[in-house]
């Protein structure tokens, strides 16, 4: 720790704070230049994340064990505590499911009978990986879990994750042996929904709070709280039919959504293979490309107001001529 | 007399505990813990050791390793990137240069050091992440994130403080 003084000393400890201030500058520099890469190059960063994720994967994987078997503890404690008023509500809750199961058996058969009478193509097979959370980002800024499953056992961007109580969110970027794990709370979250009795589709979206918004609800859709809210499969990113949440609350400018999952106690989720790939996988946002401006329809591409579809004007010599409206335009 | 190998190993090795350390916490703060209010909000223990760290051994935790442990910390949670990387590179500068101001002081003078240096710090760390997310996210959690980290930041100091005194004292 001592240093003495000298004469190199009193050379070089001007020029020494000079180089410290500089670099401090271009450090500062720097972190706003990765926030405008975060913005902008989103592939790379990406990859980047991925990367790290594997790199602490095996160490979360070992250290949230001890951390899980801390959990079942408390756990046991408290479900002690409370035996007998449990075992009341479960004998209530069985008494009912009992009734559903006769309901649903009987619904199944019938759709099996309907399904064979309409020849109706059933939707693509589920394929499911079952995995432990190995952490938890929990945090003011971003709502994100981690998983102990990565391409290695075939997740990939922009699957459904899926607990036993419903849908919990989607894949953001799967690395090798672990991914991470966008919650539908997250702000960045945008999921189709549909609402189970009025059938009214909508957005949810999070916005960093437990209570998800319905967004683009339609001005004349029923809602009302206790509905239930189920993927619509619009998009071809989320499997259909998976429960999400209960409508908590409804305002003049405000549904919000209750999710069915406690976040504190998610231990083993599945990712869900739709075998659509989502609308999120690079390889869809690869291939997109610009629209199209050709005039491949025969139509004009240019729509004059209460007409209506017109057709192209019909081209004298070959495909050379224009509709004068529309010059400039169409090529 | 030159010292051998090991022992320049030694001292390197010695050496990188400050960063060490706070790589453990950011693993800490990933862990999976069941308790309802840890899941929306968490204490920032990566910034109490950068706190820690630049105040009593600003040499062993410089300005480019809080950058670095700033970049792997938004890396591994998921945050705007970059953001993280400029609020522990502003507070191992300002604390570093304000180090000698808590030497020879009782611990409570620290704390409340920290617990003021805190405010900016998750103050700026909300204000970017809403602007680069392009909506305000909500204040609330960064309050209770505040709370859990000024309240927290005596367990930290005192771990470290132990890890200080045990390894770090002839490096």
């Amino acid at each position: 720790m001592a240093q003495h003084g000298g004469p190199q000393q009193r050379i070089f400890s001007p020029l020494r704070t000079a180089l410290h201030r500089f670099a401090f500058i271009l450090l500062i520099f720097s972190a706003f230049g990765l926030m405008l890469l975060g913005k902008a190059d989103t592939v790379l960063i990406e990859r980047i994340r991925a990367a790290s994720a594997d790199l602490v994967s095996p160490v979360m994987n070992i250290v949230s064990r001890p951390a899980a078997s801390i959990n079942e503890l408390t756990d046991k404690i408290y479900n002690l505590a409370h035996l007998y008023e449990e075992n009341e509500r479960l004998r209530r809750e069985n008494q009912q499911l009992l009734a559903w199961q006769q309901a649903a058996r009987n619904l199944s058969h019938e759709n099996a009978r309907l399904r064979d009478l309409a020849s109706y193509t059933s939707p693509p097979a589920l394929h499911l990986v079952t995995s432990r959370v190995i952490a938890d980002m929990g945090g003011a800024y971003a709502h994100s879990l981690m998983i102990s499953a990565g391409s290695r056992d075939g997740v990939a961007k922009g699957q459904a994750v899926i607990s036993d109580e419903g849908l919990i969110g989607r894949v953001a970027e799967a690395g090798y042996q672990a991914s991470r794990v966008l919650l539908i709370t997250d702000i960045n979250s945008r999921v189709p929904v549909v609402i189970e009795n009025s059938r009214d589709r909508a957005f949810l979206s999070g916005d960093n709070t437990n209570r998800p918004l319905l967004t683009f609800l339609t001005a004349d859709a029923a809602v009302a709280p206790g509905d239930r809210i189920l993927t619509s499969g619009h998009g071809g990113a989320f499997p259909p039919g998976i429960p999400i949440g209960i409508v908590s609350s409804v305002s003049e400018n405000a549904v919000r959504v209750a999710p069915m999952f406690r976040r504190h106690q998610l231990e083993y989720l599945r990712v869900a293979d739709y075998g659509l790939q989502g609308i999120l996988s690079n390889e869809r946002i690869r291939q997109s490309h610009p629209a199209n401006t050709e005039n491949t329809t025969e139509l004009s591409p240019e729509l004059p107001d209460g007409v209506g579809i017109v057709p192209a004007s019909p081209a004298d010599g070959g495909n050379e001529t224009v509709t004068p409206g529309a010059a400039g335009e169409a090529q | 007399m030159k010292p051998g190998v090991w022992h320049r190993l030694d001292i390197i090795a010695r050496g990188l505990l400050p960063a060490f350390s706070v790589f453990v916490l950011l693993l800490i703060n990933l862990l999976p813990i069941s308790v309802p209010l840890l899941s929306t909000a968490s204490p920032a223990l990566a910034l109490m050791a950068v706190f820690y760290w630049s105040v009593n051994r600003p040499d062993l935790l410089t300005a480019v390793t809080a950058f670095l442990l700033g970049l792997l910390q938004d890396l591994l949670m998921g945050l705007p990137l970059g953001v993280s990387s400029l609020v522990l590179l502003l507070v191992q500068t300002g604390s570093a240069s304000q180090g000698r101001f808590f030497h020879n002081k009782p611990f409570s003078v620290m704390w409340w050091g920290f617990a003021l240096v805190a405010i900016p710090a998750l103050l700026v760390q909300w204000l970017l992440s809403s602007a680069l997310l392009g909506a305000l996210l909500p204040i609330k959690a960064t309050l209770i994130s505040y709370v859990l980290t000024a309240v927290l930041f005596p367990v930290v100091a005192w771990v470290l403080a132990r890890a200080q005194n045990g390894l770090l004292r002839y490096v």
